[in-house]
């Protein structure tokens, strides 16, 4: 069969690629984007609980494995079965980048209408994927897995995930009660649009709820881990909180950072202004300045303009931008060559 | 080696030049022995462009020889990148321009490149001062906790490169030296090689302390590259809050003791460290906000992947990793 090439516009890495049309006129239904690390012996029964999940037929989907730079033999039991079953697909990456990275590789790459992203050390259970899709169908844009009964120690992962989770849902307002979970649906339009680095993959619901997104949260299945390794330590609080602050910042404050700074700066302005009158009230009084009072007028004036000085230089960032916060989700329609 | 096609091998005359013909042809012997093709680039730096007129009788034998010249001093990664992008080989490599290494050990390199994707060289067994060492070794100490790269000799500017990893991994300024560095980082396979120090490469090297402060600030550029890129908030975020913490503490204390000792704020200097501190933490946090926003409305050209491999996806591997496609389909 002669190869037909066409050129296929990656909106999430702004990449045009050339893709083979004889495989792209069988785009399946379903996207299904699994990141895998040193995790070479649930490769195989992690494949056959997708399969067997997927297997009543009434969807075309794809399996997308993404080998996040693991050191044992992750890729050569995947590519066994990959050499098998072409609707395995696989990417390698060079060294361990990290589980967003993993995650946004494979949504790039993606050719499915609905993403549904999952764990790849089977504690998430793969019967749910279809309960996840159903939803997507009935409108939502976003299904968020909620590991209701989760089978975790609680000291080092239950309770940092329930504070964060506490913290997240407070500050942005979008209560959901697990953002750790990997299980997620999306359409594929409105994932590929949302900008994913370092770990914001905790932070989808919420980006995309600010973003006018629908979103809906079902109970799924955990399992204990039964093969290998847990990667994650005790989660890091100090992390989450960083990122928290930021994303407050950009979701809803950037497209009037100057009054949000500017806000910022009138704690400092009042400061500057008492003490400055401080410092005015002690010279008349007693014929002497006190440079300690004159000092703090000085300080907290600085501080104040500075501050100011940053709100217009966010403007500025956020004029040029290429990305806003608020317009990844505003159509409904994919409309890729349009942003650059 | 039959596989490799043809060596471009850049020699940057930035810094300093020893005995250039000699080296030069010490050079070429060595990679001569190879068996390939090779294509030299002598690139000069604006302050040696005079050399250009004796570098044109270099014998190269059968071999090419180009002279490039930047206009003015632009500084040894211009130069490198000048010569990259001259080069006509997939494989590419750096020499220094006066005696680091001995020159009969360079071809060397040639056999690590099977297995890596850039092979640097470390100055080993070292002939030079007591002094260089320590300093080469604090230095290289740092770099080692700064950024987990295990290397020990990066100064040196022997190193054979494929041509993929210069696509991805690019250097400016005085970032030539961590080139091995941000390539780790990038995932490609760097392997450390030893050759032997060259014996005129002994002397004693005092810098004055610009050279060092410059350093100093390279460093901590690539750093902070490697470490806080896509999360400029969590280094700014850290250390900003530590010092409102400590500004708000000092700050604290010192109302209290107005109220319970009666020592009066106004004779207190202590004061103006205590807002110093805390309106210094509120701008680094600031600046860390901007950074973020920087990040966040660029995340679409930040690619944080760099993808070794691909199966079934319908595109045959090279032609992915190869394609530098840049139409687009609007």
């Amino acid at each position: 069969m002669a190869a037909k090439w066409t050129l296929r516009y990656h909106a999430n890495c702004n990449q045009v690629e050339r893709v083979n049309l004889n495989s792209l006129s069988a785009g399946p239904e379903l996207s299904v984007v699994v990141p895998v690390f040193n995790e070479e012996d649930n490769i195989e029964p992690l494949y056959e609980a997708i399969t067997s999940s997927l297997s009543d037929g009434s969807k075309s989907y794809e399996i997308i494995f993404v080998d996040d730079g693991s050191s044992d033999n992750t890729f050569g039991c995947a590519l066994r079965i990959a050499n098998q079953d072409d609707r395995l697909k696989l990417i390698k990456f060079r060294r361990n980048f990290g589980q967003t990275p993993a995650m946004a590789a494979g949504i790039d790459y993606a050719n499915g209408n609905i993403i549904v992203t999952m764990d790849g050390d089977l504690q998430n259970d793969p019967r749910d994927i279809m309960t996840l899709v159903e939803h997507i169908h009935q409108g939502s844009d976003l299904v968020v897995g909620w590991r209701h009964n989760r089978k975790d120690k609680l000291i080092s992962r239950k309770i940092p995930s329930r504070i964060a989770n506490w913290l997240i849902g407070k500050v942005t307002g979008v209560p959901i009660k697990d953002n750790g979970c990997s299980l997620k649906a999306y359409r594929a339009d409105l994932i590929k649009r949302v900008p994913l680095y370092s770990e914001m993959h905790r932070f989808i619901p919420a980006m995309s709820s600010l973003a006018g997104a629908k979103i809906a949260e079902i109970k799924v299945r955990h399992h204990a881990r039964v093969h290998g390794e847990s990667k994650y330590g005790l989660s890091r609080i100090y992390k989450v909180l960083f990122d928290l602050i930021s994303i407050k910042t950009i979701t809803s404050f950037s497209s009037r950072s100057l009054r949000w700074f500017g806000l910022l700066s009138v704690p400092f302005a009042i400061l500057a202004m008492i003490t400055f009158t401080w410092a005015i009230w002690i010279t008349v009084e007693n014929g002497t300045t006190i440079m300690v009072a004159a000092g703090l007028a000085v300080i907290f004036g600085g501080g104040a303009t500075f501050l100011l000085i940053c709100g217009v230089l966010s403007e500025l960032i956020y004029k040029t931008g290429a990305v806003r916060p608020t317009d990844f989700f505003s159509s409904k329609q994919f409309d890729g060559g349009e942003r650059k | 080696m039959t596989d490799i096609e043809g060596i471009s091998v850049i020699i940057p005359v930035t810094e300093r030049i020893g005995e250039f013909p000699s080296l030069f042809e010490g050079y070429r012997d060595a990679l001569d022995a190879v068996g390939c093709p090779l294509q030299f680039i002598c690139v000069l730096d604006g302050k040696f462009a005079n050399l250009a007129e004796e570098m044109k009788s270099l014998d190269a034998k059968k071999h090419s020889v180009e002279i490039m010249c930047l206009s003015r001093t632009f500084g040894e990664s211009a130069a490198l990148n000048l010569g990259f992008e001259r080069a006509s080989y997939d494989y590419i490599m750096t020499l220094p321009s006066y005696h680091q290494v001995d020159p009969k050990s360079v071809a060397e390199m040639v056999n690590g490149i099977e297995t890596a994707d850039m092979v640097i060289a470390r100055r080993w067994p070292r002939r030079d001062s007591i002094l260089n060492r320590a300093s080469n070794k604090v230095f290289h100490t740092i770099i080692r906790w700064m950024t987990g790269a295990p290397f020990r000799d990066i100064g040196c500017g022997a190193r054979f490169i494929q041509r993929r990893v210069l696509e991805e991994v690019t250097v400016y300024g005085d970032q030539h030296r961590f080139l091995p560095i941000l390539a780790d980082r990038r995932g490609f396979r760097v392997i450390e090689i030893d050759l032997p120090q060259s014996s005129e490469d002994t002397r004693l090297r005092i810098y004055g302390p610009t050279v060092y402060l410059g350093r100093l600030l390279d460093l901590m550029g690539v750093f902070f590259l490697a470490r806080f890129t896509k999360k400029p908030l969590r280094f700014f975020g850290m250390v900003g809050s530590v010092l409102m913490f400590a500004g708000a503490l000092i700050l604290f204390v010192s109302v209290v003791q107005k109220y319970l000792l009666g020592l009066a704020l106004a004779d207190r200097p202590i004061l103006l460290l205590g807002s110093l501190f805390l309106v210094l933490g509120v701008q680094l946090s600031a600046l860390g906000l901007i950074g973020e926003l920087i990040i966040f409305t660029h995340a679409k050209d930040l690619k944080e992947y760099a993808v070794d491999e691909t199966v079934n996806f319908g595109i045959e591997t090279e032609e992915r990793n190869d394609s530098s496609v840049t139409e687009d389909n609007s």
